[in-house]
């Protein structure tokens, strides 16, 4: 484990400075990330039901608890996973792309993102954290939109200052535990235990993002190059969304216990305002970056119920909406390189003119609506039925969020995909590469295939939460 | 036999040495010397002066950086120069009185006046004037606040001991002022502003990297038992000093577009968070943490320095037009000095971050929350001026390619530094173990 988050970094620079412009590096990156997603399973396969699978510690200063404790339990196990599924179809998705570079950083940042969710060290845990922020900030800057520059800094300046607020909770922690080690805290008595929470929230917040702190969200996501807005969305975000749950839920139950109605009203207030702002948007990117928010509120408020059906819940959603906005993006993306343009009042009629890639944005946008025999509707009910029995019926009102996500889709598809065809349309040829294609038909199976098969991932799921329930905690 | 000795020896017997590789040979040689000595734990045999593990440990990164420094140089006397700095400042971590530490701090200070005394340009002379007016109001300072203390009735030939009247808490008070001018910290900088930016680079990253730290440490070394004794009002002055000092530094490098002045106020923010360690005395953490605060920022400001001493004919001239695109140019230097930069800025893996990192935790541990919280906020503020550089370097296109005069040596010298830079990033238990 400690090889697959230090060997991409040493790599990585390398890869840079050796080469320019040549496609090895595109492969052998490709030939990487499938190691690393079988790596994933094969890690899945061999954790433990309840407890921790150690993968050993090293670099122990004793002094300071500075040791990085490598161990996955099935919740890492499964973002883990999720994190390099993502990544082999990001590395598909950029096929086109020919820079050494790009590769190289994409390399570097599956390093830090296996740490993250593979250490319980604190300190450790931030670092990694910190670092993924790296090559996020060159992939906007360098091979972004024509805002990349402001969108790069703004992201790196924005989530750089929330994160300070996670290294003082976890000093805080420290201090007051005597341990960096979440195996240890658990068992410590927190003297200012809300403060910390109140720190870990809102910098967690901030990444997941979570009104009103999510105003980085859509400039970085507009002038990142499309496979990158995948990766921000599908890997970045659900980073928040996991530390979330794992140091704000799970590390201080009690908090959270008091302070459950904040983020439930947070989480709604996200859900109807982001969907508001899709529904207001003419920037199809723009449009699909705020449906992105919208669907993280969801996640907040089923992390809210903590409540095993709950927990699951989120997790789940997790997946479903990094596999259902990433097709989203990835079109986007195609489109905006096709005509030049973003507006979705330019386009229309794409049916007429690809077909193939107007029936995947259908799906993936039936996803986010939460239509049935998508992974959006399972991820949906499930959130409703959890938070109705958490909080009762006045949270029917987040139904309303799926009311919303089906009025910007549907109108969504009245101007791009069908409606008379636009002379920009009309104009552009839409022809994409087999492996970019072929990227955007497994989106497009995943989100069925786990709509209509949703024990295929429940089962891993629950086994995640199951201590929960059991009140090990 | 002590690294004092040695590095003095050389230092004397290098004005015979021609040409410049056989100095720099010589040199480094010396240096070695001093290193396996400092190893060894050798102190100055006088009394006064002692080594403790903490004070070789500082002294081998001194001269590690030194011989990268040696590597790099071009001009003769300067390596001279350096060999002298070197055994003044074995001699200001040794000091375990307050006699000793006056007088080996007066000795480093003097040797750099000399340093930037062979004046080349007019702008030069503008910087070693300043430096040497500072220098100048420091020494007035020192031994005023050495005078006082005296009266209060204590010997100089001892550590410090607790003041019986106010007249000697002023004494001592002065004494850590005129410090402040060597640290630079606000309002005793501003001479730091102009010296930096228009020195040659290589004199700045002796004074700003080398001097400074070993001030650093050394005050601390000297300071730390009465601080914990004082009374809290003395950590609050030191509380208003440091978060001065890292903001306006943090906050006028944002508005500066030329190099070595962005690098001139970071290295005064940079000297804020030192001074934390000051304001943490009373947590066990606080030696380690400003050991391994100073070791980062030695490796990672030296570096910068001497980086953009080789960039370009006039490299303090130089503003961030300049260094557009530099990566097209070339890649090394432009990944050398994005993880320097990335460094400063506290992103982990690299040094800065867990220098920061100890040396914040340990003002939480003495419970002053707020203070870690501006300092925390005062890093991540000063990602937006480092971030802005490496934006320059990655992000926009080359118009016109830059003069680079880079050696051989000068690579070797840079990749010296940016191991320590690496290594003092993940295996934090060597600094442990020596703190």
């Amino acid at each position: 484990m400690i090889w697959l988050i230090f060997l991409p970094l040493l790599i990585a620079p390398l890869l840079y400075l050796i080469f320019g412009k040549t496609p090895m590096v595109k492969y052998f990156t490709l030939g990487y990330f499938v190691f690393l997603l079988l790596e994933s399973f094969a890690l899945l396969g061999t954790t433990p039901p309840s407890g921790y699978l150690e993968l050993g510690s090293f670099l122990s200063v004793e002094a300071f608890d500075f040791v990085l404790d490598l161990r996955i339990d099935y919740l890492s196990a499964i973002m883990l996973i999720l994190t390099s599924a993502l990544l082999v179809l990001v590395t598909l998705s950029s096929w086109s792309q020919m820079s050494a570079s790009y590769f190289a950083l994409l390399l570097f940042f599956s390093g830090p993102i296996f740490g993250v969710f593979a250490t319980t060290n604190l300190l450790w845990f931030f670092i990694f954290w910190e670092l993924t922020l790296v090559p996020m900030y060159f992939l906007v800057g360098i091979w972004g939109g024509e805002r990349r520059i402001y969108a790069a800094v703004k992201f790196f300046l924005y989530t750089h200052v929330a994160s300070m607020l996670i290294l003082l909770a976890f000093f805080i922690l420290y201090k007051e535990s005597g341990y960096f080690d979440i195996t240890m805290i658990k068992e410590s008595m927190i003297g200012s235990a809300s403060l910390v929470w109140w720190l870990l929230f809102i910098g967690f917040a901030v990444k997941m993002p979570i009104f009103p702190f999510h105003t980085w969200l859509p400039d970085a996501h507009v002038q990142a190059p499309a496979p990158i807005s995948v990766l921000l969305a599908g890997v970045l975000l659900k980073m928040g969304a996991y530390a979330m749950i794992r140091f704000a839920i799970l590390l201080l139950p009690h908090q959270a216990q008091n302070f459950a109605i904040v983020m439930v009203v947070l989480g709604v207030i996200t859900l109807v305002y982001a969907g508001f702002m899709a529904l207001y948007e003419t920037h199809l990117k723009k449009m699909i970056a705020y449906s992105s928010i919208s669907h993280m509120g969801l996640v907040l408020i089923a992390i809210a119920t903590l409540s095993f059906d709950g927990l699951g819940a989120a997790l789940y959603e997790m997946i479903a909406h990094a596999f259902i906005i990433s097709p989203l993006f990835l079109i986007a993306g195609i489109l905006h390189h096709k005509t030049g343009s973003w507006q979705m009042h330019d386009m229309g009629g794409l049916m007429q003119k690809a077909p193939y890639l107007s029936a995947v944005f259908v799906i993936a946008g039936l996803g986010a609506l939460g239509m049935p025999f998508t992974m959006g509707f399972i991820g949906e009910f499930t959130i409703l039925i959890s938070a109705i029995k958490s909080f009762g019926y006045p949270l029917a009102l987040i139904a309303l969020g799926s009311i919303i996500a089906a009025s910007y889709m549907i109108w969504s598809y009245r101007r791009v995909i069908y409606g008379e065809l636009s002379a920009l349309v009309a104009q552009s040829d839409f022809r994409l590469g087999g492996v970019e294609f072929g990227a955007l038909v497994i989106f497009a199976l995943v989100i069925v295939i786990l709509g209509i098969f949703p024990h295929l991932i429940f089962e891993s799921i629950n086994t995640a939460f199951a201590q929960f329930v059991g009140g090990a905690l | 036999m002590s690294a004092f000795v040695i590095l003095s020896l050389f230092a004397l017997l290098s004005f015979a040495i021609e040409p410049l590789n056989r100095l720099k040979l010589f040199a480094v040689i010396g240096l070695m010397v001093a290193l396996f000595l400092s190893y060894q734990g050798c102190a100055v045999i006088l009394s006064g002066f002692d080594a403790t593990p903490q004070v070789s440990f500082f002294e081998m990164i001194v001269f590690i950086v030194m011989i990268a420094v040696v590597l790099h140089e071009q001009e003769g006397i300067n390596i001279t120069q350096l060999l002298f700095i070197g055994a003044a400042s074995t001699l200001l971590l040794q000091s375990q009185t307050l006699l000793s530490f006056i007088l080996s701090f007066e000795a480093l200070s003097i040797l750099s006046m000399i340093l930037v005394a062979f004046i080349q340009t007019k702008e030069e002379a503008d910087g070693a004037i300043k430096l040497f007016i500072a220098g100048a109001i420091a020494t007035a300072l020192i031994f005023m606040g050495a005078g006082l203390y005296a009266l209060d009735g204590h010997s100089l030939l001892q550590g410090i001991e607790m003041p019986h009247t106010p007249l000697g808490h002023i004494g001592l008070w002065l004494i850590v002022l005129a410090l402040f001018y060597k640290l630079t910290i606000v309002p005793m900088h501003s001479w730091a502003i102009d010296s930096y930016a228009n020195l040659s680079p290589t004199h700045t990253a002796i004074l700003s990297a080398i001097t400074k730290s070993v001030a650093a440490i050394a005050l601390f070394g000297i300071y730390q038992d009465y601080l914990v004794e004082a009374g809290i009002i003395n950590l609050y002055a030191l509380i208003v000093f440091a978060l001065i000092t890292m903001t306006l530094g943090n906050f006028l490098a944002l508005f500066t577009q030329r190099l070595t002045q962005i690098l001139a106020y970071s290295s005064i923010a940079q000297a804020g968070y030192l001074l934390l360690a000051l304001v943490a005395a009373q947590s066990q953490h606080a030696s380690s943490g400003i050991l391994y605060m100073a070791v980062a920022y030695i490796f990672m400001q030296s570096s910068l320095f001497l980086m953009v001493g080789v960039l370009g004919k006039k490299p303090t001239h130089l503003t961030l037009k300049d260094i557009q695109g530099l990566h097209h140019q070339d890649k090394l230097t432009a990944l050398l000095m994005t993880l320097q930069l990335f460094s400063l800025a506290g992103i982990p893996l690299l040094a800065g971050f867990l220098g920061k990192a100890v040396l914040f935790y340990a003002v939480v541990d003495a419970g002053f929350y707020i203070v870690a919280f501006i300092a925390l906020l005062n890093s991540a503020l000063s990602v937006g001026y480092y971030a802005w550089i490496i934006k320059e370097i990655y992000f926009e296109k080359q118009t016109h390619p830059m003069e680079l005069s880079i050696t051989q040596t000068s690579r070797v010298a840079q990749l010296i530094l940016l191991l320590g830079t690496l290594y003092f990033g993940i295996f934090a238990y060597t600094v442990f173990a020596y703190a």
